[in-house]
């Protein structure tokens, strides 16, 4: 049985483990890039996200009306001949099927892959029982063989290599496998696995959709394995998750043209195969097939009803949400998520597993939204990983340090900047008179030192403001700067760079003082409360700005305010019209402004991008950014993976340096490999990650906001 | 003869995942590519699944003469040394090179599920242009009060499981051939 560690202790033990395994992390790194360069040749022609709402839509429309499809699928199925249950818990589960098998006279049990039966550990309890279990799914029968639990929804062996397999295949036929001949690996797994089909007197499946309608079931597969564990043994247990009802065919077909190109990058499954009913069998003496089909609940029906979480329950497991994932890529199988696994992993444990198998993992998350862009069925996946931990605080009843000194800082802007103020003060000795510490006092562990850390400016933006402000106001357009804490109290710079190019633009910068941090660091702590408060205060803030536009030169605080202030505090005329206003630095430069490269004295530096996870996929600006380096003067150098996360995730890097930095190092190789001689980016966290990065390597290519390389280039306009 | 666009399409799919399609004439010469693609594999028999009265005489006719065996039915007890099945498919779906084949018959999914090879006949006619056309057909089948089997096959099965390395042929048949008449 699979265990996921409870402490954070063990768990990082484990990370390091993973780090260090080298076909692990080249095996999904390598899957991580090829599955997402592959997906626009797979999507060509398809309507990803028109689907993607339309099943949503559907999705939440059936949700709700959950026991009315069960109503309608089980008076079908049961007029053709099946037997339908719904069963409570896993425990019911796991009775109702061996009490299944018991009044068959079973005693040999052959399954095809079903994740829903390894959430209820259905394995373990029918051998405990006394049946003898073979898995048939090549994947599933190694693992099974291996007494592991899947490490991929969709590839539950992808953490072995064919060398492993070759051995474990030379012990179970007593005979040398060639391991580079995969072809011939699988062939033992159709000559050993032949006669359990046969032989079974009971095939176990799961089913990707239940038709309200007809009482069919819809099974999507590759191997053929299903086929003849539903037609070979007398009698078919169906295990169904609830939340795999639909109303009828049409919705079923409008998921199969998602669910096999996101899961594994086919337009169609080798095999989609209905079922219903009692079925001509001539292995039973009825010479009809005994079927049941056993819905389970789990859970599922109360979280059907939770405003919040109900939207889980879209999930058609393809798996994608991990192959994304630039953590799973690093560290895979359990190490995330327990039986579920990748982002949707994090948020099902706690609903199915409980708090002690999530309450370490459900952390590990840099909120990067890879994950979300991916997601056929649109779950806003970092956002549900929050509320989950939230959760899990909750019913722990008990908080970390953190959170307590986060909620009582962070809701009182003044003291929140007193002590910004101090912490200039407390760093200072360790700077050594420089803008960054190179090295790291004693008391942080020694995996924190991949990257250097930018002092605490001595003078915030906020005080700088006070300076420059301009006296008259502008003639023609003003905009209002969200400065958000990294730029106020790390790089003020790059809001002075943003003043500069504005004031030669002749646009009017507004900023309003009573403006505090943008919450997101309290959401990713699961801070609700606090992270509401700060969203009122900086509604209130900006309540009177007359600006046609808030810029933000922080693509994180940019993406929170403008999607996550609705969800956090409602969808009000008021925040629709502070929403409405955000704008990032270059969609701003160049679809309001409309920059030419006229206006700028060209450098011909060669510069790379790194796109924000906030802006590429949190605001969906991806023109914008590398029309403006071109535009003004420099020469765009593309680089490998430019939109993906650098790893920095605000305090994730500090919780897990471990993965933060691995995430770092392949980011920063692939800008070197380049050739470029500056990064730029716009967001001062990921500004913070980089530069602290590339400081650490000493190979001289800068890092700069976007808008300072601009404001570098900008000459003076004529008026 | 220049094939239709959709019957283009249907080829263009299916022979993206592995499956051989030809277009032929009539059942007749579905009859003697299986018989001889059975041959040249040094398989011993011929399983048929689907087929009409003449259709099936046609084809023990022909194995007789080759010197193969048409398995009698019920395919159970031979379920495991099939080497040819020989099928009807009800309907084509061009857009992803899918055969749809009413398996509500225990024959048929023997037939289909574990022959070595298996040979489809898909008549020209029977092709749609995606699974979406085919809605009404399908729900005749399975909103009927009275078990069904319905599977869409594409390609012959397949499996990543091993570091993600495309093989082909694990559990179901190692080929599959379609042969469009029509
Ligand atoms: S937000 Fe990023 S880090 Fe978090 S689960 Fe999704 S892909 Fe993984
Ligand atoms: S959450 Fe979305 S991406 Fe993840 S497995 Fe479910 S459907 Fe796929």
């Amino acid at each position: 049985m699979i265990k996921t560690p409870s402490d954070m202790k063990s768990y990082k033990e484990r990370i390091r483990k993973a780090l260090t395994d080298p076909f692990l992390r080249s095996a999904l790194d390598k899957f991580n890039t090829q599955y997402r360069e592959n997906r626009p040749r797979i999507y060509a022609g398809v309507d990803f996200e028109g689907i993607r709402d339309e099943i949503a839509a559907a999705k939440d429309d059936a949700l709700p009306a959950l026991m009315d499809l069960y109503e309608s699928f089980k008076k079908h199925a049961e007029a053709s001949g099946a037997k339908v249950h719904l069963v409570r818990d896993a425990e019911e589960a796991n009775r109702t099927i061996s009490e299944i098998a018991r009044e068959n006279g079973v005693k040999k049990i052959a399954k095809s892959k079903s994740m829903t039966a390894e959430e209820i550990f259905l394995n373990d309890h029918l051998i405990e029982a006394g049946y003898e279990v073979i898995e048939t799914d090549l994947g599933e029968w190694i693992i099974q063989l291996r007494h592991e639990g899947p490490s991929h929804m969709v590839m539950p062996a992808i953490h072995l290599s064919r060398y492993q397999v070759g051995d474990l295949f030379g012990k179970v036929t007593g005979k040398k496998q060639d391991s580079e001949n995969i072809d011939k690996l699988v062939k033992v797994a159709r000559e050993r696995l032949r006669p359990a089909f046969l032989t079974a007197g009971m095939g176990i499946s799961g089913a990707n959709f239940a038709l309200a309608d007809s009482g069919a079931l819809g099974m999507v597969t590759n191997e053929g394995n299903m086929r003849l564990v539903t037609t070979l043994p007398s009698v078919h247990v169906a295990l169904v998750g609830i939340e795999k009802l639909v109303p009828n065919l049409k919705s079923a077909l409008r998921i199969l043209k998602v669910l096999p190109r996101n899961a594994t990058g086919q337009a169609i499954t080798s095999y989609v195969t209905w079922i219903k009913g009692a079925n001509e069998s001539l292995s039973s003496f009825s010479h009809r097939k005994i079927l049941h089909i056993v819905f389970l609940d789990n859970g599922r029906l109360a979280m059907a009803k939770d405003p919040i979480f109900s939207e889980a329950l879209r999930c058609i497991r393809c798996g994608a949400c991990a192959n994304v994932c630039p953590i799973y890529s690093k560290v895979g199988e359990h190490r995330y998520g327990h039986v579920y696994i990748g982002a949707i992993g994090l948020i099902l444990t706690l609903f199915y597993h409980g708090k002690e198998s999530d309450r370490v993992i459900v952390q590990n998350c840099l909120n990067c939204q890879a994950c979300k862009s991916v997601c056929p069925v649109d779950i806003d996946l970092p956002y549900l990983i929050k509320k989950t931990y939230r959760l899990v605080l909750d019913q722990e009843n008990r908080k970390p340090v953190k959170n307590l000194l986060l909620s009582r800082i962070l809701k009182n802007r003044k003291l929140f900047h007193f002590l910004l103020r101090r912490a200039y003060l407390a760093q200072k000795p360790f700077a050594a008179g420089d803008t960054v510490i190179r090295h790291l006092p004693h008391f942080f562990e020694k995996a924190h030192g991949f990257r250097s850390l930018p002092v605490i400016a001595k003078t915030p933006f906020r005080d700088r403001w006070k300076r420059i402000a301009p006296k008259a106001e502008a003639s023609g357009k003003t905009v209002a700067l969200f400065a958000g804490c990294a730029v106020d109290f790390i790089y003020p710079e790059q809001g002075e760079s943003l003043f500069e190019i504005l004031q030669k633009q002749n646009v009017g910068l507004e900023f309003p003082l009573d403006q505090t941090c943008c919450g997101l660091p309290a959401m990713m702590a699961a801070e609700e409360e606090t992270s509401k408060e700060l969203a009122r205060q900086n509604i209130e803030a900006f309540a009177d700005v007359k600006a046609e536009h808030i810029l933000t030169l922080c693509a994180s605080c940019a993406s929170h305010l403008k999607h996550n202030y609705p969800k956090i505090l409602g969808d009000s005329p008021e925040v629709k019209a502070f929403t409405d206003k955000i704008i990032d630095f270059s969609s701003y430069m160049i679809n309001i402004l409309k920059v030419i490269p006229e206006q700028f004295l060209p450098s011909g530096k060669k510069v790379a991008y790194h796109a924000p996870c906030h802006l590429c996929r949190g605001l969906g600006v991806h023109r914008e950014p590398r029309e403006l380096i071109t535009v003004c003067g420099a020469s765009y150098v593309p680089s490998k993976d430019e939109d993906v996360c650098c790893g920095f995730g605000g305090s994730y890097s500090v919780d897990f340096p471990e993965i933060s930095s691995e995430i770092l190092k392949k980011k920063l190789d692939n800008v070197e490999a380049s050739g470029a001689e500056i990064l730029v980016t716009d967001c001062p966290g990921c500004v913070l990650q980089l530069r602290g990065g590339m400081d650490k390597r000493g190979r001289g290519i800068e890092v700069k906001h976007l808008a300072e390389l601009c404001a570098q280039s900008l000459k003076s306009s004529a008026t | 003869m220049t094939p239709s666009p959709m019957i283009q399409l249907m080829k263009e799919k299916a022979e993206a995942v592995q499956a051989v399609v030809f277009q032929i004439g009539d059942f007749k010469e579905a009859v003697t590519y299986t018989i001889d693609l059975t041959k040249r594999q040094n398989g011993r028999n011929i399983a048929a699944g689907g087929l009409s009265k003449d259709q099936e005489d046609a084809l023990r006719e022909a194995c007789a003469q080759a010197h193969l065996t048409l398995l009698p039915f019920p395919l159970r007890p031979h379920a495991n040394k099939i080497h040819t099945s020989l099928t009807l498919a009800d309907w084509g779906i061009a857009e992803t090179g899918t055969l749809v084949i009413d398996s509500t018959k225990e024959d048929i999914r023997i037939a289909t599920m574990l022959a070595e090879i298996h040979v489809a006949v898909l008549p020209a006619s029977r092709i749609k242009p995606d699974a979406e056309a085919l809605e009404r057909e399908i729900d005749g089948i399975l909103k009927k009060d009275a078990p069904a089997y319905l599977a869409f096959i594409t390609g012959a099965s397949r499996t990543a499981d091993i570091e993600r390395v495309l093989a082909i042929g694990v559990h179901g048949p190692k080929e599959l051939h379609i042969l469009i008449t029509g």
